[in-house]
C-alpha cells in the first residue's frame, strides 16, 4: 500500500490497486508553470542558438533546392522511367507517416484516458504539424508544374472549364491532407489556448504581454469557458481519431489502388497505419529523451512515459512485421506470377540491401523491447528509435522504388539512382522540421501544462483518498 | 467607498483560493446562497464545478452535428455536380455517381466542418477573442492562470450586496478579496504595434492592386513570363543548325537501312505506271533512276526523271510513246473500287473535265465564257485515243500522278491508291457512253432497265412540264 518512492525518480514499478504517479518530486502548480515557461523565457542555450543555427541552414538549402528545381525541371531529381515516383513520394510518405503519432496521443489517448499523454501531447501535436508542412511540400513540388498546384482545388476556373477527378485517390489525398494538416493546427491551437494565457500573464515586456494576449484570444480561465472548452476538445478528439486513421489509409490507397504489382494489396491500408503509428512514436522518442534531458523537463516527462511509448513501438512494430510476412504470404496464396515475382525482387533482387535493412531497423530491433532494462534505458531508446526512423523511410522507399523499377514490362526495367538535389532535399526537409521544431520550444508552451495540472490534481485527490496525502491536505 | 464608486464601475466581488477542494466548496457554499450570477477561474479545468456553480451544459455538440452533416452534404453535392453532371468523367466505365468513390472526400470534409464547428463555435459561444476583461484588471488574478483559484459574483446578480458577498466570501476561507472594477487603462493601440501593423496591410495591398491594374489595362507589351509553361517550342525549323548532333544540323537523313512508313509499300509498277520488267531490258538507267526516285525517295532523281521526261515529249518519238506503260490496272477492278474512283474523280478532276468526263466541267466552262488566253481545254474522256487500246492505264495513271500540258502532276494531293481507283472509274465512264445492254449482266439487268426506265420518265415529265410552261407564256404574252 505505501507510494514510497525512491528519490522520486522510478515510476515504472507496477502496484496493485494503485495508479503510478506521472508527475515526480514534490511538486506544485507553480513548479510545473515555472518548469515549463522558463523553457522559453530564460535567454536560448548555446546547443539551442548551435542546433538552430545548422537546422536554419539546411532550410535554406532546401529553399535553395526548391528554387532550382522549379527553375530547371523535374529532370535534376532521380526519377527516370519507369520510376516517376522516386523520393519525393517516399519522403512525402515517411513524413506524413511521422505526424500520425501527434494525433494519436492527443486525440486517441485521449478517448482512451490515458493521461500519461499530458505530458507529451502538446510536442507530440506540434510534431505532427511541423512533419505535415515537410511533407505537404513534396508533392507541390513534385508536380511538375508547381505553380499550378492549384489546380488540384476544385475551383471554377475560366481557363481550364473542368474540375478535378473525384475518382482518383491522388486528390482524395490532397483532400485528406489538407484536412488532416487543418484539423491538426485547430487542435494544436485550441489546447495551447489556456498556457499562451499563463505565457500572457507571466510576461513582463509589453509587447510579449501582448503577442501573447492575442494569440490567447483574452482567455480568462472561467469555468464556464473551460466547461466549452473541454467539451470542445473532446470533440475534436472524437473526430481526429477517425481522421489519422482515415490519413494514412487513403496515402495507401495512392498505392493500392494502382495496379502495379507489389502495391495492389487489400492489406494497405491497416499496415500503413501501424507503420505510420511507428514511426511516428519513434520520431517522438528521438525528439523528446534529449529534450527532456536538456529543457530539465524530467520530472515532467517521466522514465514511466519513455517506457509507454517503447511498449507502443514494439507492438506496432510487430504488427509491422506481421504485415511483411502477411504480404508474402498473400503473393503466394494468391498464385498471380505477378506479385510473387514483385515479393521474391523485393527480396532477393537489386534492392535486397534495401529490403533487409527495412526488416533489421523495423521488426528486429525493436524487439529489445521486451526487456524492461531496455525500456527505461534512455540511450538504448534514443538508438533504436533512430533505428527505426530509418528503417520506416527504407519501407517506403523498398515499396516505391522496388516496385515501380521492376514492373510488367521488363525492357522498360531499371534501377533508380538519386541525384544530389534527392539527397540535398531529403536532408533539407529535415531542416524545416528542426527549424520549426526548434522555434517552436522557444516560443511555445512545450508541455501541456493545464493538462499536467489537471493530472497533478487527481494524483493528489488519489493519493488523500489512500490516506497518503498528508503533503497536499497541509494546503488546507 | 460612495466616492470609488462614483469614479469607477464595480462589476463584482471576486475571492481567491488556493486549492481546488476549498474553491469547490466556497462554490457551493454561493450556490446554496442563490447566487446564480458566478463564476470561477481557475488554471485548469476542475472537474465537479459544473455541478457546484449550476453551470447548464452546453449546445456546442449539436453546432458540430449540424457542420458535419453541412459538410457531408456538400462534399456529395460537388462531387455529383462536378463530376456527373456539368463535367462528365468516365472512368473505368463506373456509372457517373458512383458513390463509393465519392465516400473518401464526403469523410474528409464532414471530419473539416465539423471540427470547424466545434473550434470555431467554442470561441463564439465563449464570447472570445474579447481582450479586454475586468478581471484582468486585479493584480492577483495574473496567478490565475497559474497556481490560484478565483471565484467571481457579478455585481448584477439579484441578491448582489457588497458588504453580505464580502462576509459570505470571507467566511469561505478565502485570504484576498476584492472588488472588479472597470478596465481604465488606455484603448489605444501602442503607437509603434500601429504603425508595423498599418505598413504590414499597406503592404500586402500592393501586389493585389497590381494584379487588379493589370487585369483592366491594356498594354501592347509582350505576355510578362515568370513562368515559360513551354510557350516558347525548342523545336527546330528546316536548314537551322542544333547542337544536338555532333554535325550541327537539325534536318536528319534517314538512318541507313530503314523504311519509313509509307515506303517500300507498294511495288514499283504501281509507283509509277510503268511495267519496269520490260523498262529493264529497254533502258537500264532509267529503272535505276526510277527505283532511286521513287523507292528511296531521292529528290535528285526525280528531278533528273521529271527533266527527262520533259525534254523528251518534245522529240518525235516521245518517251511517252517507247515506254512500255503497264496495261491493266494492278488493284482488282470491283463495285468498291469503282465507287471510291468516283468519289475521287468527282472531287478532283471533274472541275475541269466534268462529272461525265467530256470535258466540260464548271472551271472549263468558265474559262470558255471568259475566253482566257492562256487556256487550254480539258481533255474528253470518250476520244477513241484515250481508250485502253491506245492509252494504257499504266499511262493514264502516270498524267494524273505528273500533269500533262496545263494540267498539274495530282501525285501530291490524291493518294496513290486512288489514283488507280480514279483509272478504273475512267475506264468505266468511257465504256458507259456506248455500251449495250448485252454487256450488263443477266443479274443486273432488271434493276438497270428500271433505273433507265426512271430516267427516261423523268426526262419525259421535265420535257412535259418545259412544254406546259412554253404554252402558258405564249397565253400570256398574247
Amino acid at each position: 500500500m505505501s507510494l514510497a518512492i525512491p528519490n522520486g525518480l522510478d515510476n515504472t514499478v507496477e502496484r496493485p490497486g494503485e495508479r503510478a504517479p506521472l508527475v515526480l518530486g514534490e511538486t506544485t502548480y507553480h513548479d510545473i508553470t515555472e518548469a515549463v515557461c522558463k523553457v522559453a523565457e530564460r535567454p536560448p542555450s548555446k546547443g539551442w542558438i548551435g542546433g538552430f543555427l545548422v537546422a536554419f541552414a539546411l532550410l535554406q538549402m532546401l529553399g535553395l533546392l526548391i528554387v532550382y528545381l522549379i527553375y530547371t525541371g523535374v529532370g535534376v531529381w532521380g526519377n527516370r522511367a519507369p520510376i516517376f515516383w522516386g523520393w519525393p513520394i517516399v519522403n512525402f510518405v515517411f513524413w506524413v507517416g511521422i505526424g500520425h503519432a501527434g494525433t494519436l496521443i492527443s486525440a486517441i489517448l485521449f478517448l482512451f484516458r490515458q493521461e500519461w499523454r499530458t505530458s507529451i501531447n502538446r510536442a507530440a501535436e506540434a510534431m505532427t504539424i511541423f512533419a505535415v508542412a515537410c511533407a505537404g511540400t513534396f508533392p507541390g513540388i513534385h508536380v511538375g508544374r508547381a505553380w499550378l498546384a492549384f489546380w488540384l482545388a476544385p475551383y471554377p476556373s475560366l481557363n481550364l472549364w473542368m474540375w478535378p477527378q473525384f475518382r482518383s485517390p491522388l486528390l482524395w489525398d490532397v483532400f485528406a491532407v489538407s484536412t488532416y494538416g487543418t484539423v491538426s493546427l485547430l487542435f494544436w491551437y485550441m489546447g495551447m489556448v489556456p498556457d499562451l494565457a499563463t505565457f500572457r500573464d507571466r510576461s513582463k515586456n509589453k509587447y510579449r504581454r501582448m503577442a501573447y494576449g492575442i494569440l490567447c484570444l483574452g482567455w480568462s480561465g472561467s469555468s464556464r469557458h473551460w466547461m466549452r472548452y473541454e467539451k470542445a476538445y473532446a470533440i475534436l478528439a472524437a473526430l481526429a481519431a477517425p481522421l489519422v486513421l482515415s490519413v494514412h489509409t487513403i496515402v495507401s490507397f495512392d498505392f493500392a489502388v494502382s495496379q502495379v504489382p507489389g502495391w495492389h494489396t487489400t492489406i494497405f491500408p491497416p499496415y500503413f497505419v501501424a507503420g505510420a503509428i511507428f514511426s511516428g512514436f519513434a520520431m517522438v522518442l528521438t525528439l523528446m529523451v534529449p529534450a527532456r534531458k536538456m529543457l530539465n523537463l524530467e520530472k515532467l516527462i517521466t522514465i514511466r512515459h519513455l517506457e509507454n511509448m517503447c511498449k507502443i513501438i514494439l507492438a506496432t512494430g510487430s504488427i509491422v512485421g506481421l504485415a511483411y510476412g502477411t504480404e508474402f504470404f498473400i503473393a503466394w496464396y494468391g498464385q498471380v506470377p505477378a506479385e510473387q515475382f514483385a515479393f521474391l525482387n523485393r527480396a532477393f533482387g537489386p534492392y535486397a540491401w534495401a529490403y533487409w535493412t527495412m526488416v533489421s531497423c523495423n521488426v528486429i530491433s525493436p524487439q529489445i523491447f521486451w526487456f524492461k532494462k531496455a525500456r527505461t534505458t534512455p540511450w538504448i531508446i534514443v538508438v533504436v528509435s533512430i533505428f527505426v526512423n530509418i528503417g520506416m523511410w527504407f519501407e517506403r522507399f523498398v515499396i516505391v522504388i522496388s516496385s515501380l523499377s521492376r514492373d510488367y514490362l521488363p525492357s522498360a526495367w531499371a534501377y533508380f539512382t538519386p541525384t544530389w538535389v534527392d539527397w540535398g532535399m531529403l536532408i533539407g526537409s529535415f531542416g524545416l522540421f528542426f527549424t520549426l521544431f526548434l522555434l517552436f520550444c522557444r516560443t511555445l508552451p512545450v508541455i501541456n501544462m493545464a493538462e499536467v495540472k489537471a493530472t497533478l490534481a487527481k494524483q493528489e485527490h488519489m493519493a488523500h483518498l489512500h490516506g497518503h496525502g498528508e503533503e497536499a491536505a497541509e494546503g488546507h | 467607498m460612495s466616492e470609488t464608486k462614483i469614479e469607477t464601475t464595480v462589476h463584482g466581488m471576486m475571492a481567491e483560493f488556493t486549492t481546488v477542494d476549498s474553491l469547490l466548496s466556497a462554490c457551493r457554499r454561493i450556490r446554496d446562497a442563490g447566487y446564480t450570477k458566478t463564476d470561477a477561474y481557475t488554471p485548469f479545468p476542475v472537474h465537479g464545478i459544473d455541478k457546484a456553480l449550476g453551470i447548464k451544459p452546453t449546445a456546442l455538440p449539436w453546432i458540430c452535428l449540424i457542420a458535419g452533416a453541412t459538410g457531408t452534404c456538400i462534399a456529395l453535392v460537388m462531387q455529383i455536380w462536378m463530376n456527373s453532371i456539368d463535367y462528365k468523367y468516365i472512368i473505368s466505365g463506373k456509372p457517373y455517381i458512383s458513390l463509393p468513390a465519392f465516400i473518401p472526400v464526403a469523410f474528409e470534409l464532414t471530419i473539416l466542418l465539423a471540427s470547424f464547428g466545434a473550434f470555431f463555435g467554442m470561441w463564439a459561444l465563449n464570447g472570445l477573442p474579447k481582450f479586454s476583461n475586468p478581471m484582468f484588471t486585479d493584480p492577483r488574478f495574473d496567478r490565475a492562470t497559474d497556481d490560484r483559484f478565483f471565484l467571481y459574483v457579478d455585481a448584477s446578480d439579484e441578491r448582489y450586496d457588497p458588504s453580505g458577498v464580502r462576509n459570505l466570501l470571507a467566511d469561505t476561507g478565502s485570504d484576498y478579496i476584492n472588488e472588479v472594477v472597470e478596465d481604465d487603462s488606455p484603448k489605444e493601440v501602442p503607437k509603434p504595434v500601429f504603425l508595423i501593423w498599418g505598413l504590414a496591410v499597406a503592404a500586402s495591398l500592393v501586389p493585389l492592386i497590381c494584379i487588379l491594374t493589370m487585369r483592366v489595362t491594356n498594354s501592347s507589351k509582350p505576355r510578362f513570363h515568370v513562368f515559360f509553361d513551354m510557350d516558347f517550342s525548342p523545336s527546330k525549323d528546316a536548314q537551322q543548325v542544333t547542337s544536338l548532333f555532333a554535325d550541327n544540323r537539325a534536318m536528319r537523313s534517314d538512318v541507313p537501312g530503314t523504311v519509313a512508313r509509307g515506303q517500300m509499300e507498294e511495288s514499283l509498277d504501281m509507283l509509277t505506271g510503268i511495267d519496269v520488267e520490260a523498262l529493264t531490258m529497254s533502258d537500264p538507267p532509267r529503272v535505276q533512276r526510277l527505283v532511286r526516285a521513287y523507292m528511296l525517295a531521292d529528290d535528285e532523281a526525280k528531278a533528273e526523271e521529271k527533266e527527262a521526261v520533259e525534254a523528251a515529249e518534245a522529240a518525235p518519238a516521245s518517251v511517252m510513246d517507247t515506254t512500255p506503260w503497264v496495261e491493266k490496272n494492278p488493284l482488282t477492278v470491283d463495285a468498291e473500287l469503282l465507287a471510291q474512283g468516283r468519289q475521287q474523280f468527282e472531287i478532283y478532276c471533274s472541275v475541269c473535265h466534268g462529272m461525265d468526263g467530256y470535258g466540260n466541267g464548271l472551271v472549263a466552262r468558265r474559262a470558255q465564257s471568259i475566253n482566257a488566253p492562256t487556256w487550254v481545254p480539258p481533255a474528253s474522256m470518250h476520244q477513241e485515243t484515250l481508250y485502253a487500246d491506245k492509252y494504257p492505264d499504266g499511262k493514264l495513271f502516270s498524267t494524273i500522278s505528273n500533269g500533262i500540258r496545263k494540267m498539274p502532276g495530282y501525285a501530291g494531293q490524291i493518294k496513290l491508291k486512288d489514283r488507280w481507283a480514279i483509272v478504273a472509274y475512267v475506264r468505266a465512264l468511257q465504256k458507259s457512253q456506248n455500251a449495250s445492254m448485252d454487256l450488263v449482266p443477266e443479274s443486273e439487268k432488271a434493276a438497270v432497265e428500271a433505273a433507265v426506265a426512271d430516267v427516261k420518265a423523268e426526262l419525259k415529265r421535265q420535257a412535259e412540264e418545259a412544254e406546259k410552261a412554253a404554252a402558258a407564256r405564249k397565253q400570256t404574252q398574247s
